[in-house]
């Protein structure tokens, strides 16, 4: 799949919002019950068929050219239906992007074209966290030439899912971080049961305690905090575009239903203060894309700052897009906050997203400081 | 004019802002029963108490719970709230209660509320229904369906209210008369004879499935709602009542929001708390009357959701506290980072302004509303220190008399002055609006502090935020309530002023 021309990239995202549309909508309440409900196994088997876990992958492994417009397009439209099938798309992306700056392309392997369960081919990885920050991370210990992996990661999404994990840990004796490849399915390999959370229920994650675990460094030892940057100045605006489809799809429901719903004798789409409330979604939303397609467009073009444009918009975007959601249970009132009418989720989701890639006062502080040092203008 | 003379300071304070606006403390402070203040502690800590027993253990295995079997009931909790006496902590002695003062209510619901919202709203509800009850002031009820409340507890069976207005197309519009005209009401009360047909559904019914006593609004006239208001006390397993499904909500899940169906319910005289030939009785239109029911429960509940938000604002902060100091971010404690000592000041401060608002709020009613007979020094020392057998004794008969809701009804709607009626009313939708906002708030705040921390349920925080949404919404919309807000404090100031009519 390549999506590199505007005719491409429109292709794409009407295949998106179809696959949205029919794939998503009609099991959304009930997936969003994970872990006490099935995980919604089928859509992420079309996904993978689709195409949309190997959107960060070079032409040649079927990917869309390591395309961040294509991305963000696809993470729009689903999100605005259902986030957590987005989480699943960027976790799996983000771990992709790790592995790529590290060289690592070989070790990746095509989601879904090894024959077995496309979840196997998925990468688990901890995008809500960067360890270089918080120590979440575990140690690793060469014995016989080999790296074995101890030590306790939380919140890896699709621990429990995916083939295989890339996880952050320091290497004895050493300080800096290195990112290592393991698989899920060992004895060594300790998965908790799915952890319960905010928002993103079908994106699952799990607490992971390793115990001697083998595992095959990806890139080079102490690298892995470079490796994790370059990733996160790439795929912010990925977060951005994650939120603005979750701005979208409450906008979209507000809009519906006050059209639909009277109080006081009147449609309340026509009380005024109902209409400003709509405006100011609107706005936000129309502000959101329009962010998002200036900085995917300069991440893709490599222009100068680009690393910038991802990170300033993933850190505008996604408090926006709680605000917006919030306003979307609001005008809903009562009803809103029920999970029949998909708002409560998006408000959750949107609180979800804005912690993807770590705390956010950290990541504006980090952005300040690499102004100082005049890696970014 | 100087200021100088009496006459000279009546024309300057009778400019905007008013002294009994602004300084209702101050004005209130003096004639306050000082008892009020150890009763307040006792109220403090018993709250504390259950957090800590009851409350902290049980919330996030309950929420869990709730998640997976959406139906599950914890009557575990009202019964364990029954055993301590929570249900008759705030009702006037006079009536069977403990008669602990009651703005020490709002502190001991900011307490609950700090733990688990939900769970305190299991027990302040009961007290929206009592609210209720109280507004029509139908004395003879009050007196009978408290005193149930007070056997409950003593038998160990709870016996607590709800309070059903809402309907599936009817929210907003049932907090102003206006609004309520113009509305898709359906749920009709048919006069019959020796009392009440009752047909239709109330949704979003806090407590539903707890309540032994529902006290339901409903209309005579569907084409004039706002001029032929019923209340009913309605008893569970009344014949044509029954309990539809609870809803699916975001949080506050310890506290169902219960559908309730009404068939060709009969609901007896002896259970109508107000009605349209009663409130003809009074001096003001019916139709004011109705409003200045609608008002008294109000100004007592949005107070009451106002330390909600004040306890949510609370609880976000201690967990946010509690992991600032025991993680480490960037090689040192997070609360040595000036940014987080910066964030935490702000959420200290939101808990410390939401509260003002409650407490400000329940000065004015203290002087100007509903609160203001009980906190009267005379009658407050007289109801505090007199056994509760003589009470009983004395006063319970003479409540039950005709001529003790003729009273209270003349001195509460008759003689309630339409200035003072829109102080209280004002400040408790301030109240309701800005401490909500600053719940909401503050569970932001913590969730950016802690990180993927904060998202996991086990990290508590994820459900203080899922629960603070919905206190934006129920007792009004924040939205309606900054219309009522304009109504009381700012359209006087402008004459002519139109409103709901866009």
């Amino acid at each position: 799949m390549c999506a590199s021309t505007s005719q491409e990239l429109q292709m794409l995202d009407t295949m998106a919002m179809e696959f949205a549309d029919s794939e998503l909508v009609p099991g959304r309440e009930e997936s969003d019950e994970f872990p006490f409900k099935p995980l919604f196994g089928g859509a992420i088997r079309k996904a993978s068929e689709v195409g949309f876990f190997s959107l960060m992958l070079p032409d040649e492994m079927g990917g869309a050219n390591r395309s961040m417009k294509a991305l963000c397009t696809v993470l729009r439209e689903v999100c605005r239906v259902d986030a957590s099938l987005g989480g699943i798309i960027f976790t799996n992306a983000l771990a992709q992007e790790v592995m790529m700056n590290a060289g690592a392309l070989d070790m990746i392997g095509r989601p879904g074209t090894a024959g077995g369960d496309p979840q196997e081919g998925l990468l688990a990885f901890a995008p809500f966290d960067n360890p270089v920050e918080t120590g979440n991370r575990a140690t690793a210990r060469v014995v016989d030439g080999d790296y074995l992996m101890d030590g306790r990661v939380e919140y890896v999404v699709l621990g429990g899912l995916a083939g295989r994990v890339l996880v952050a840990a320091t290497i004895e004796g050493q300080k800096d971080l290195s990112f290592f490849l393991t698989e899920t399915g060992r004895e060594e390999v300790m998965i908790s049961e799915p952890v319960v959370s905010l928002g993103l229920h079908a994106c699952p994650a799990v607490d992971i305690d390793f115990r001697g675990a083998p595992a095959s460094i990806a890139g080079n030892q102490g690298e892995g905090e470079l490796y994790l940057s370059q990733a996160a100045d790439r795929l912010s605006v990925a977060c951005a575009a994650m939120a603005a489809g979750v701005m979208w799809g409450s906008f979209i429901t507000a809009l519906d239903y006050t059209r639909q719903r009277f109080q006081g004798g009147r449609e309340i789409v026509n009380w005024s203060q109902v209409r400003m409330m709509l405006a100011d979604m609107a706005i936000k939303l129309k502000c959101a894309d329009l962010i998002v397609e200036a900085a995917s467009t300069s991440v893709d073009e490599a222009e100068d700052g680009w690393q910038q444009a991802s990170r300033a918009a993933a850190l505008h975007v996604c408090p926006i897009a709680c605000d917006v959601a919030n306003e979307g249970i609001q005008l809903l009132g009562g009803n809103g906050y029920m999970h029949e009418y998909g708002q409560e989720k998006r408000f959750r989701d949107a609180h979800h997203i804005q912690l993807l890639l770590g705390m956010p006062p950290i990541r504006k502080l980090s952005y300040v400081e690499r102004i100082f040092d005049g890696e970014i203008h | 004019m100087s200021v100088t003379t009496a006459r000279g300071q009546r024309e300057f304070l009778r400019k905007d802002p008013k002294p009994e606006v602004t300084m209702c403390s101050l004005i209130s402070g003096k004639r306050l029963p000082k008892a009020m203040i150890k009763e307040t502690r006792r109220a403090v800590a018993l709250a504390r108490q259950f957090n800590q027993e009851v409350v902290e253990p049980r919330a996030l295995e309950l929420d869990l719970q709730k998640m997976e079997d959406p139906d599950y009931l914890p009557w575990d909790l009202v019964e364990e709230a029954n055993r301590r006496g929570f249900f008759t902590l705030f009702e006037p002695k006079i009536f069977g209660g403990q008669g602990v003062n009651l703005p020490a209510m709002s502190y001991f619901s900011e307490e609950l509320a700090s733990a688990c919202v939900g769970i305190a709203n299991v027990v302040a509800v009961h007290y929206l229904g009592v609210a209720t009850l109280v507004a029509t002031w139908n004395v003879r009820l009050m007196n009978r369906l408290m005193r149930e409340a007070a056997e409950g507890e003593r038998t160990g069976k709870p016996s607590i209210m709800s309070m059903a207005i809402t309907e599936p197309a009817v929210g907003t519009d049932v907090c102003e008369m206006e609004l309520l005209n113009k509305s898709n009401a359906a749920f009709r009360t048919e006069r019959v004879d020796g009392g009440y047909l009752v047909n239709g559904m109330k949704h979003f019914i806090s407590n539903g499935h707890f309540a032994t006593w529902n006290i339901v609004f409903g209309y005579e006239d569907l084409d004039k709602p706002a001029e032929s208001v019923v209340v009913l006390a309605v008893k569970a397993g009344t014949k044509g009542l029954s309990l539809g499904r609870q809803e699916r909500k975001m949080g506050q899940k310890a506290c169902p929001a219960s559908e309730l169906i009404f068939e060709d319910c009969f609901v007896p005289d002896e259970n109508v708390c107000f009605s349209p030939h009663q409130a003809r009785k009074l001096r003001r239109p019916v139709i004011e009357s109705n409003q200045q029911l609608v008002d008294y429960l109000s100004t007592a509940s949005r107070p009451g959701v106002g330390a909600f938000g004040t306890g949510v604002a609370r609880g976000a902060y201690e967990v946010a506290l509690r992991f600032a100091r025991d993680t480490e971010v960037m090689g040192k404690p997070l609360i040595d980072h000036e940014w987080a000592q910066i964030l935490l000041s702000d959420m200290y401060a939101n808990v410390f302004l939401a509260r003002l608002t409650y407490i400000e709020s329940n000065y004015a009613n203290g002087s100007y509303g509903m609160f203001k007979m009980l906190q009267a020094k005379p009658i407050f020392y007289a109801t505090k220190y007199t056994p509760k057998n003589i009470l009983d004794r004395l006063m319970s008969p003479i409540l039950d008399q005709p001529i003790s809701t003729w009273l209270f009804r003349k001195m509460n709607y008759d003689l309630w002055k339409s200035e003072h009626q829109r102080i209280v009313d004002g400040l408790s939708s301030i109240s309701k609006i800005c401490a909500t906002d600053l719940g909401l708030k503050n569970c932001q705040l913590a969730l950016q502090l802690m990180g993927q921390a904060g998202l996991r349920h086990d990290g508590k925080v994820e459900k203080h935020l899922r629960d603070s949404k919905l206190l934006q919404i129920y007792e009004g919309t924040n939205e309606i309530n900054k219309l009522i807000m304009f109504k009381s404090m700012i359209s006087n100031l402008v004459p002519n002023t139109t409103m709901f009519d866009e």
